[in-house]
């Protein structure tokens, strides 16, 4: 961005503590009167240098390491680090493990659509909105507690199973989440499909087209609230997901208030595939038999090769790109995060808008920085 | 279209520049391109082969060959296909032309290779650091020479 500012123009910088950022970045906007003229990103205040740290540290201790690249997908964060290893070392996960990873994925995933709605509202002024889906989002952090031991960074999957099995009562709990979050959903949408002033801010504001969130990479739900029905997990499906009845979510407008009902969509789409996998679920051992490794095994010498593991994260295509050169450590990991071209097609999506839709579109695109930055 | 398809179609367009292509898996595909004619390359994969959707593009380090690989991963929205381009740079001099002509996204991509390994993108529109501070520009942190090469392994640990 040009950052010489002629005599009607104003610069502002909004973050890297900004109260409707949902992390730590700087968005320099360029301003005349109250549209936006031209917008710059800075990032990298929460860089932490996760690619390096990988390099050093054995497989096993890469799992906890990934689950901070986002705290909001941990699980599917590690679900692509562990299916890397799991490709190069030629392990394939039971197929309980296989149904317990879905259900804690979509659960993971529910609870971070959740956050995105509820911060969503927030940013636009809709204090009291944030509230409600963070109550139900708790009932679904205690079935991710019980099962994995964490709210937020789990260290739960495994390579060629899980942890822990699912405890009892599980399912019991699940469902009366799943009633409260039904009930919850409905409730909400009705309170914001009919109130004008957020149908004012939302319908029609940060229009994005097919094509050009294309061109940008946007993935996820962003891209599919353009029409486009691009989901990894139909396209290239991984575990079980061949298996499990579900369709990809698109609305067609492309604008800010397209992507909040994706979310929502999403939200019964996940529930739905985790009654599915709760119903199908085979009983089984957690592990294969012939496993290579010792499942504790601090030190396993993964073959050399490389391979590009691609999952869909609740924000888009995540892909972990691992290079081993046969030693107990990774000899370079990529992590391919879907925010990281979301971010980079702020600039232009705000461009022409006004400062107060500003936070309105940015927040819509769910941005997890954390992630970003690595 | 079929990965066969892909391969024989990007060796008969660039006989001299496309090398080493193969089929990996199902869904995975990998060929070597000489590092002058990225561009040309990418452009055909992107408005002849369906390839719109570049994955990610980053670096890789490989310090007993003396070379950085440049690594492409081109994908689609409308296939279930995902090509691996590398290009070969030599480690005291990476230089490679920016794909930032045909793959707008490609710009960030290419300013954290730049300030992680070191690699110098000709005709970039705005190369400089994305998540490191000024201070450390110039180090090339994710190189492997960056502090001690190799790193203590986990021998210890056992």
């Amino acid at each position: 961005m040009d950052t010489n500012i002629g005599p009607d123009e104003m610069l502002i910088h909004m973050g890297p503590h900004h109260i409707a950022q949902p992390g730590p970045f700087r968005l320099n906007v360029k301003l005349k009167g109250e549209t936006v003229q031209d917008s710059d990103v800075e990032m990298g205040f929460i860089h932490k240098g996760i690619e390096k740290i990988l390099e050093s540290k054995t497989y096993l201790q890469g799992i906890p390491v990934v689950d901070r690249a986002c705290y909001l997908a941990a699980l599917t964060n590690e679900e692509a680090f562990v299916g890397c290893v799991e490709k190069l070392a030629g392990i394939e996960p039971t197929e309980r493990s296989q149904y317990i990873r879905v259900i804690v994925e979509e659960l993971s995933r529910i609870q971070s659509h959740l956050l995105g709605y509820g911060e969503y509202t927030e940013f636009i002024g809709f204090m009291t909105m944030f509230f409600y889906p963070m109550t139900v989002r708790e009932k679904i952090l205690d079935l991710l507690e019980m099962t994995t031991g964490a709210r937020i960074t789990h260290s739960y999957l495994r390579f060629g199973g899980v942890r822990d099995d699912l405890p009892e009562g599980f399912e019991a709990k699940c469902k009366e989440a799943f009633a409260l979050l039904r009930r919850g959903l409905e409730e909400w949408g009705e309170l914001m499909k009919s109130d004008t002033i957020y149908r004012e801010r939302t319908v029609g504001v940060g229009v994005l087209t097919p094509d050009t969130a294309k061109e940008m990479g946007v993935t996820g739900p962003p891209l599919r609230a353009t029409g486009v029905d691009f989901d990894i997990r139909k396209d290239e499906p991984y575990l079980v997901y061949d298996d499990l009845d579900f369709k990809v979510c698109t609305e067609t407008a492309g604008d800010v208030y397209a992507r909040i009902w994706v979310r929502v969509a999403e939200i019964y789409e996940s529930m739905y595939i985790i009654e599915q996998a709760l119903d199908q679920m085979p009983s089984g051992p957690l592990f294969p038999e012939n496993l290579p490794y010792d499942r504790r095994a601090p030190v396993m010498r993964v073959p050399e090769g490389e391979v590009f593991h691609r999952v869909e994260d609740p924000r888009g295509e995540m892909g972990m790109y691992m290079v081993s050169d046969g030693s107990d450590k990774p000899y370079r990991v990529k992590i391919r995060g879907p925010v990281f071209p979301t971010m980079q097609a702020m600039p232009p999506l705000i461009k022409d808008s006004q400062l107060a839709d500003v936070v309105a579109i940015v927040g819509s695109l769910d941005p997890c920085v954390s992630e970003a930055d690595r | 279209m079929e990965a066969e398809k892909i391969i024989d179609s990007l060796n008969a367009k660039f006989p001299d520049t496309i090398s080493d292509s193969q089929i990996e898996s199902e869904k995975r595909i990998s060929a070597y391109a000489e590092a002058g004619s990225i561009v040309e390359i990418c452009r055909y994969l992107k408005d002849e082969l369906q390839f719109d959707h570049l994955s990610s593009e980053t670096a890789v380090d490989l310090i007993l060959k003396d070379e950085i690989e440049v690594v492409y991963h081109l994908s689609s929205f409308g296939q279930p296909l995902v090509l691996k381009l590398k290009a070969r740079l030599p480690r005291n001099n990476p230089e490679i032309e920016s794909i930032t002509s045909v793959y707008w996204d490609a710009n960030w991509y290419e300013r954290e290779a730049y300030e992680l390994f070191g690699v110098q993108y000709r005709n970039h529109p705005n190369l400089r650091n994305l998540v490191l501070p000024d201070e450390l520009l110039g180090d090339w942190p994710l190189r492997k020479d960056y502090e001690d090469f190799p790193q203590k392994t986990a021998k210890n640990l056992v």
